[in-house]
């Protein structure tokens, strides 16, 4: 569905990503770790036409998307999140719900329709009145995902969607990820919260330095020296997680 | 969005009394005042489309009302139709927007709003040296030949005309707030990042907005060339006339339809009230209405930041809390 073919993405003279290559198919869950700085969100901003790579090429279902821009790239149904969440924050909840699904709908009326039901699936019914801005972390990172929902993505890309909630929060969103994969939207997702990732994770990809360090299931990437020694620091207990 | 209902009774209201001023009273001071309403309310309802539903804050709108009031002045002064000249000045004012759209795509914010003051003045300099056309300083007037189609109106037409012309700016603001169109703007306002991950194309969409309020401003520096009757370069592209557009949208609630319409009422109305009953007295009174005026716009941005229509709206919810 996406494959990478030795993406690279420079800054100047700090090399971002290096060489990463990546394939993902249909229905996968695929998770993306790796300590700050890694390269994690350039790869996602890479992936969603927000950068243009200096070498390698980003293919999406066929169809070699390399420079498109974002707008276009989220039309063909590739769709990301950002990790310091961008809400349309004079707007109330239902708006930027629906902003996203016009992507898709023509007539207001069908995209109101649209966005109540992923506002509900995403368990925000109770706030869809309320403006963006006025929502706590845990209920914006939500919304960061119901308004990429509403464009009916076949590939979502979720940046840190768990970074900073509590452990009810917590839950909550796993089991909002968990749903969303059942739905049969394809998944990667970057996060830092090893033990929520270890859970749902079907495959983990490990970036050091902005290179692909290690791939695998979360059993060997858990096993693994090379990601022990750059990232979890000690070995870490699957059963415990 | 719930605030609509309240303020299009509101529109409804200021329109249908605009409307039947004629009616009423035949006083050339009353009927200009409410032209003047109506037609600064206009053309701050063309900046909001930019300003207010796209974000794009321009502080150079004056170098759309200037094309365009050239555009029928020149046609006027030449002894050729004016609606000719508004056509025209609406042709070039969209090649011009297409150009100011296209910068806010590579500027943000005030470096997008100080480069629409450098193009505004930009074309006044034009205007004041390109003498062999445009006159230069002196100015262009505008000969008075009665009838439509040179509008040389009475003030009874004029209201009427100048209505219609608000009407259209107040329809595409309501269309705005509605449509997907408004709604995918209103995301870029909001957030262009965000808005081009859910499929927005930002770029069009905004040069879209540009292009549109600078058609509508243009309208409107016709019309109100051939109101007035004359034309001149330090005037019509002044950073005065930007920023009036600019406050009144501000002022009576950036970013709504109402808004611009309110703010012109409240600032066109108190200008000239406060000129007329200040100027006359003593010399030494002449500038004691830019006091007064400075001192509101103060009170009003200090008190109601969110416009007119934002206090409109906080005192709805505050009874609506008071009544749960």
């Amino acid at each position: 569905m996406l494959t990478l073919e030795s993406v690279t993405k420079r800054f100047g003279g700090l090399t971002a990503v290096r060489g990463v290559s990546l394939e993902v198919r249909r229905g996968d869950l695929l998770g993306i770790i790796g300590p700050n700085g890694a390269g994690k969100t350039t790869l996602f901003n890479v992936i969603a036409g927000y950068y243009r790579p200096e070498e390698g090429r980003v293919v999406f279902e066929g169809r070699d998307v390399t420079g498109l821009p974002a707008h276009a790239i989220s039309r063909l149904g590739l769709t990301r999140t950002f990790q310091i969440v961008k809400p349309f924050g004079n707007l109330c909840v239902a708006d930027n719900v629906m902003i996203g699904a016009l992507t898709r709908l023509q007539r207001v009326r069908d995209a109101r329709v649209e966005a109540e039901r992923v506002i509900a699936l995403c368990g925000l019914g109770p706030h869809a009145p309320a403006r963006a801005r006025a929502l706590p972390v845990g209920l914006r990172k939500r919304l960061e995902v119901a308004r990429a929902l509403a464009t009916r993505p076949r590939l979502l890309l979720l940046d840190e969607v768990m970074a900073g909630l509590n452990p009810s929060e917590l839950a909550g969103i796993i089991d909002l990820v968990r749903r969303v994969h059942a739905e049969g939207v394809t998944l990667i997702v970057i996060e830092h919260v090893m033990a929520a990732m270890m859970r749902l994770a079907q495959r983990i990809v490990m970036l050091h330095h902005g290179e692909k360090i290690a791939e695998g299931t979360p059993a060997e990437i858990a096993h693994d020296r090379r990601v022990i020694d750059a990232y979890l620091g000690d070995e870490f207990n699957l059963a415990e997680a | 969005m719930t605030r609509l209902a309240p303020d299009r009774w509101t529109a409804v209201a200021l329109f249908a009394a605009a409307a039947a001023t004629p009616l009423v009273t035949r006083d050339t001071f009353m009927l200009d005042s409410v032209i003047l309403i109506l037609l600064w309310g206009s053309l701050s309802a063309g900046w909001n489309v930019a300003g207010g539903y796209a974000g794009q804050v321009s502080l150079g709108h004056a170098a759309f009302f200037g094309i365009g009031a050239y555009a029928a002045a020149l046609m006027s002064a030449r002894h050729l139709n004016p609606w000719l000249g508004l056509a025209i000045g609406v042709g070039l004012s969209i090649g011009a927007g297409g150009l100011i759209g296209y910068l806010s795509n590579r500027l943000k914010g005030p470096y997008f709003a100080l480069s629409t003051i450098a193009f505004a003045e930009v074309l006044k300099i034009v205007a004041s040296r390109w003498r062999g056309f445009t006159a230069g300083s002196e100015g262009v007037p505008v000969p008075f030949r009665p009838g439509f189609a040179t509008l040389g109106l009475g003030h009874v037409a004029w209201l009427y005309l100048i209505l219609v012309l608000a009407l259209v700016c107040y329809a595409l603001q309501m269309y705005l707030e509605r449509s997907r169109v408004g709604y995918q703007l209103a995301g870029v306002r909001e957030d262009e990042d965000a808005a081009e991950a859910l499929g927005i194309a930002t770029r069009r969409r905004k040069v879209q907005a540009v292009v549109l309020s600078a058609a509508l401003t243009s309208m409107g520096g016709s019309l109100w060339a051939q109101y007035v009757g004359f034309v001149d370069p330090s005037h019509v592209f002044s950073i005065d006339l930007s920023v009036r557009f600019a406050l009144n949208s501000i002022i009576g609630g950036i970013g709504t339809a109402l808004g611009p319409f309110l703010g012109s009422l409240l600032i066109t109305s108190l200008e000239t009230y406060l000129r007329a009953t200040f100027s006359g007295i003593q010399a030494g009174f002449t500038g004691i209405y830019l006091i007064i005026y400075g001192v509101v716009l103060i009170l009003i941005v200090r008190f109601a930041p969110e416009g007119v229509t934002g206090i409109a709206a906080r005192w709805r919810t505050r009874r609506d809390r008071a009544h749960a």
